[in-house]
């Protein structure tokens, strides 16, 4: 439909193109630049080398994991089994199962300096969002669960034994994305990760769904809080269609809904306009108490009894949902007043059952874990698993038991590349990273700053959708950049609470790698940290290129020295600095392209 | 042969700024600057693009007539902007401009900005991540393509130098689907940080050199884009970020959109053959909390792109004159009606903004009109131009590229609306242009 036609009534095409579209007329400009700076409009011509491939345990490390470490690597060699193969596949058998996997390291970690985590949600409401009978609260209180959640991700990605289990977090969170520093948020954040998003990661999408539309957090965020018959808010209904269930791919726009094919199960394919419209008018008064204006009416009726303060927990609103039959997607869903979430729950039902779910669901999953363009059978093998189990408590883990044993997962590399928060907690967890995230601690702080830059800053997308899962979005300089300058800094970051010691253990692990003092010359040295970073032995134009760098004995005047005699890592003295050359030369290679692969 | 040690080759040069530096040891200034301020060179196009579905009707409110009615009493009981508020344009008496926005209506009644009714995708979208896609890859309906509509119209520019120092900036910190699969655009948020300046004191500079001989001949994408970022950051450190006087007394708002405005404006003046600048600002998706007048979110967001606009245009306009065009666009307009937070849901036509001293001031295409039968599905604005027919007459105009089937696939129809001035070169709609071929290789 050419919706222009008012408008070109009449007015004729002007300039119509000819057939050919030579001649140009003008030839192209003539160089005008003579800097001694690189134009970035004629770049290298990209030469095509092959890219080298690690090992399995570090690459399936790199995929369903924050990267590999030392202890995760020996445990995977610890498994039974004849081959690399077996134990990898054991070791993916053990991930499945986190609740099974020691984590109390993590969790006495969680104790240092944390005071909301355990807040119940009422809790968390009254104490960071609105004391009951009023009272103010300070910004750092307000924002204090969200804070700490940050933190306890940062704790969790690092140093978790269930690896796979946060990955699967972060998935979810970006599934069903909730900006923590939209409106009142913060306060809640404790809540959104601790009761809706981690207890499901592997579980039941459906149970997880119904936890989001019922979540303050999402009921902040897409307004579905404040969806009233009287004229509803499609916010929530829209996403939740297009991002959380059904998808964009199967959205068929204006069109008459009984124009939308059906498949041979009478289902609907795809939803319209009108279904956004139905599924709003289903969502309205799904609210949770502190929503709405009149919840805080009673301040202003003396005398004021903090017992009727909001609590901010779920709140169905009678009066504001619309008892009318819904059509969505061609099925009626009725309301019934002895259960008045009926509609909604029959309405997710109808979702998390469709095939279309099942396959975006899936499709997501291979493109996180696998490649930006996942191949289709795996895709088709993890989309039936979750579609035929969508009522079993167990119904992701199954599905990603298939995916993680494909061979497409197995077997790929370098599909995809690590985002800035990937990177940075990969490059920590081989360096073994030992800064006690605090709340309480001014470098905790820092380390929080100094990682906004990097555009990935946890639970910080502002859109609905999530941070983007694919290369072409993190191919930019700017993420690039900060993260490159993060992982600058803190792989040579001195705790000044601990005597300025590195919180790196880069020392001890090449100490530890290469026992023989007499052995650590700079070819060693590179050869060792190269290896581990990358899981491959360097060209040998990167050793020889690194290796000159770890020969560097005065940094006043950086010309190269033997790179076969060893070098003194108990010393750090000007001019030479060679502890300090060592965090450099290992961050250089975490800012190689190479290390960016997954 | 070791490389010269950037920093200290920098600071050795006492540098205040590329266009101020002198002497022979950066003879690419001299070059550069002896180029004038961009007489002979190309065109700056400034693309800000409104994040969320930016509210026209509000923005750009009816001010008469039975659209103000309908509007003031019909459809937005609660959420409209009074005719005592909006601000009043030159000559018109139907619309005006948001009372938080006097800066664009001192652009409009100064003559150097045209709004354009009702602009759109030729299909309602309504999902943001659908319709922004959409205008980013330059496309109707189309996901699937690998480069956007300005990495298409750098490969199809005869005019940019192949040694533009940089072509292209993304003020941002993420990439956009606009320049996807182009490496020469520059993705970068922040100039004052954008150096590799947290390493030890020690060895960061040996580092930087170290890393990019690493990356000197690329063999993957990734390699190349490593290379390019710091390609780009040489060129951003002999750039003075902090000491910069904006022309006319312009005064950028103390916000993100501010910093990437004058971080356009600063890259443009450094005679870097800048041309095109893909600014994108978001915050417009108000479901709730939308505001009336001159107070809530919209206002706020209203004020800050009508001073950022402002500002950008009369810096612009003091040392560049009619060598620069700024476009405004969001992915769709919202809803004529408002929701029961007394905001509005995702709509469809939108008003678009031209600025620049060449733009023929004024208000363009049809606005068509609030009455029920008037809107699409009963909720929408219509879309009555195509948003391409927009940005093609700037392209061809101001920009001096005619390869418009091969910029926006499937488009055939350019219709201009007389909002620039400049040449109307002939259309080409071939889809299958080759980059080569206009390169001289024929």
């Amino acid at each position: 439909m050419n919706n222009y036609a008012k408008k070109y009534v009449g007015v004729k095409a002007q300039n119509r193109p000819p057939k050919s579209i030579s001649p140009f007329g003008k030839s192209p400009e003539k160089s005008q630049n003579k800097s001694g700076l690189t134009p970035l409009a004629s770049p290298p011509t990209i030469s095509g080398g092959t890219l080298a491939t690690p090992g399995l345990s570090y690459r399936i490390m790199s995929k369903m994991a924050f990267g590999p470490n030392d202890a995760d690597l020996a445990h995977i060699q610890s498994l039974p089994g004849a081959t690399e193969m077996d134990k990898v596949l054991a070791y993916i058998d053990e991930q499945l199962e986190p609740q099974l996997i020691d984590d109390s390291a993590v969790d006495a970690m969680l104790t240092n300096g944390f005071q909301t985590l355990n807040k119940t949600q009422q809790q968390l409401f009254q104490e960071h969002q609105h004391i009951p009978g009023g009272g103010d609260i300070p910004w750092e209180t307000h924002i204090q669960p969200g804070r700490e959640t940050i933190y306890a991700t940062f704790i969790r990605c690092l140093n978790s034994k269930r690896q796979l289990f946060e990955m699967m977090a972060d998935f979810w969170h970006n599934h069903f994305n909730v900006y923590m520093e939209g409106d009142n948020i913060q306060p809640m954040f404790v809540h959104y990760d601790r009761d809706v998003i981690r207890p499901n990661v592997l579980g039941n999408f459906r149970d997880m769904l119904y936890e989001v539309t019922r979540s303050n957090c999402m009921l902040s965020y897409l307004g579905n809080g404040v969806n009233e018959q009287s004229a509803p808010n499609e916010n929530y209904a829209r996403e939740l269609l297009e991002l959380h269930t059904i998808s964009a791919k199967n959205y068929f726009g204006h069109m008459p809904w009984q124009d939308v094919p059906t498949d041979n199960q009478g289902r609907r394919t795809g939803y319209v306009e009108a279904d956004v419209l139905e599924l709003a008018r289903a969502l309205t008064g799904w609210s949770y108490d502190g929503a709405s204006w009149q919840d805080y009416q009673y301040l202003y009726d003396p005398p004021v009894d903090p017992n009727e303060a909001p609590v901010g927990l779920f709140l169905f609103r009678g009066d504001w949902h619309d008892e009318g039959v819904k059509r969505v997607m061609g099925v009626d869903f009725t309301y019934d007043s002895n259960d008045p979430e009926k509609d909604v729950n029959d309405i997710l039902d109808m979702l998390a059952e469709h095939p279309a779910t099942a396959e975006f669901l899936a499709y997501k999953l291979c493109k996180r874990f696998i490649a930006d363009e996942p191949p289709t059978q795996v895709v088709d093998q993890v989309a039936a698993v979750l579609h035929q189990n969508w009522q079993a408590s167990d119904q992701i883990q199954q599905a990603m038991e298939v995916l993680l044993k494909s061979s497409a997962f197995l077997n790929t590399w370098g599909e995809k590349i690590k985002r800035p928060f990937e990177r940075t907690i990969a490059a920590m967890r081989q360096i073994e990273y030992g800064f006690h995230f605090n709340p309480q601690n001014e470098y905790s702080n820092w380390h929080y700053w100094g990682f906004t830059d990097s555009g990935q800053m946890p639970f910080n997308w502002t859109a609905p959708n999530g941070y983007p899962d694919t290369k072409a979005f993190w191919l930019g300089a700017s993420s690039n950049m900060s993260t490159w300058k993060y992982i600058q800094w803190t792989s040579r970051f001195r705790d000044p609470d601990n005597g300025d010691t590195p919180v790196n253990n880069i020392i001890n692990i090449t100490t530890t790698g290469i026992p023989v003092a007499a052995d650590r010359t700079p070819n060693n040295i590179v050869h060792f940290w190269y290896q581990k970073i990358c899981g491959y032995s360097p060209t040998n134009d990167v050793q020889n290129k690194l290796a000159e760098f770890m020969s560097y004995q005065d940094n006043t005047n950086p010309t190269p020295s033997d790179p076969d005699t060893a070098v003194d890592l108990n010393s750090n003295e000007w001019p030479g600095y060679h502890q300090e050359r060592l965090f450099a030369v290992v961050s250089t290679i975490f800012l190689t392209a190479e290390y960016s692969y997954r | 042969m070791k490389k010269l040690n950037r920093r200290k080759f920098l600071q050795g040069t006492g540098l205040v700024s590329v266009a101020g530096m002198g002497g022979l040891q950066l003879g690419f200034a001299n070059t550069l600057m002896n180029r004038g301020s961009g007489a002979a060179g190309q065109n700056l196009m400034v693309y800000v693009f409104l994040d969320g579905g930016m509210d026209g009707l509000n923005m750009v409110p009816p001010r008469s007539g039975s659209d103000y009615t309908q509007y003031s009493s019909v459809l937005r009981p609660n959420l409209h902007i009074p005719s005592s508020q909006s601000l009043a344009l030159n000559g018109q008496s139907a619309f005006g401009m948001h009372p938080s926005a006097p800066g664009l209506a001192q652009l409009f009644n100064d003559d150097k900005m045209a709004i354009i009714h009702a602009t759109g995708l030729l299909e309602a979208n309504r999902s943001h991540f659908e319709a922004t896609k959409f205008m980013e890859l330059g496309t109707q309906g189309v996901s699937s393509l690998s480069t956007g509509w300005l990495t298409r119209y750098f490969n199809s520019s005869v005019h940019t130098p192949t040694d533009a120092v940089m072509p292209s900036i993304v003020p941002s910190y993420g990439n956009t689907d606009a320049v996807l699969g182009d490496p020469t655009a520059l993705v970068m948020a922040n100039p004052q940080e954008f150096s590799l300046s947290d390493g030890h004191w020690a060895w960061t500079d040996t580092m930087q050199d170290i890393l990019a001989d690493l990356h000197a001949n690329p063999e993957t994408l990734e390699q190349l884009v490593a290379h390019q970022t710091l390609n780009a950051s040489d060129i951003i450190q002999a750039i003075d970020w902090e000491n910069y006087t904006p022309g006319n007394g312009a005064d950028y708002p103390l916000s993100f959109l501010g910093d990437q405005l004058r971080t356009v404006a600063q890259l443009f003046k450094n005679d870097v053959n800048l041309e095109v600048a893909y600014v994108p600002t978001g915050g417009w998706d108000t479901h709730v909390g939308q505001g009336t007048g001159t107070t809530g979110q919209f206002a706020d967001l209203t004020s800050n792109l009508s001073a950022g606009l402002a500002a950008l245009y009369q810096d612009l306009s003091a040392t560049h004159p009619g060598q620069f065009t700024i476009i405004v666009q969001s992915e769709f307009g919202r809803r004529a009606y408002e929701n029961s937070d007394h905001s509005t849901d995702h709509g469809y036509g939108n008003p678009m903004f031209v600025i620049g001293d060449d733009v023929n001031g004024g208000f363009y295409g049809q606005f068509p009109g609030l009455s029920p039968a008037q809107l699409f599905e009963g909720g929408d604005v219509e879309a009555t131009v195509d948003y391409r027919d927009v940005v093609s007459e700037v392209l061809i105009k101001r920009q001096r590229n005619r390869f418009l089937g091969y910029i926006f696939p499937g488009y055939s129809d350019y219709m201009p609306l007389g909002i620039v001035n400049g040449a109307n070169l002939s259309p080409v709609y071939e889809t299958d242009y080759d980059p080569l071929f206009a390169s001289g290789f024929d």
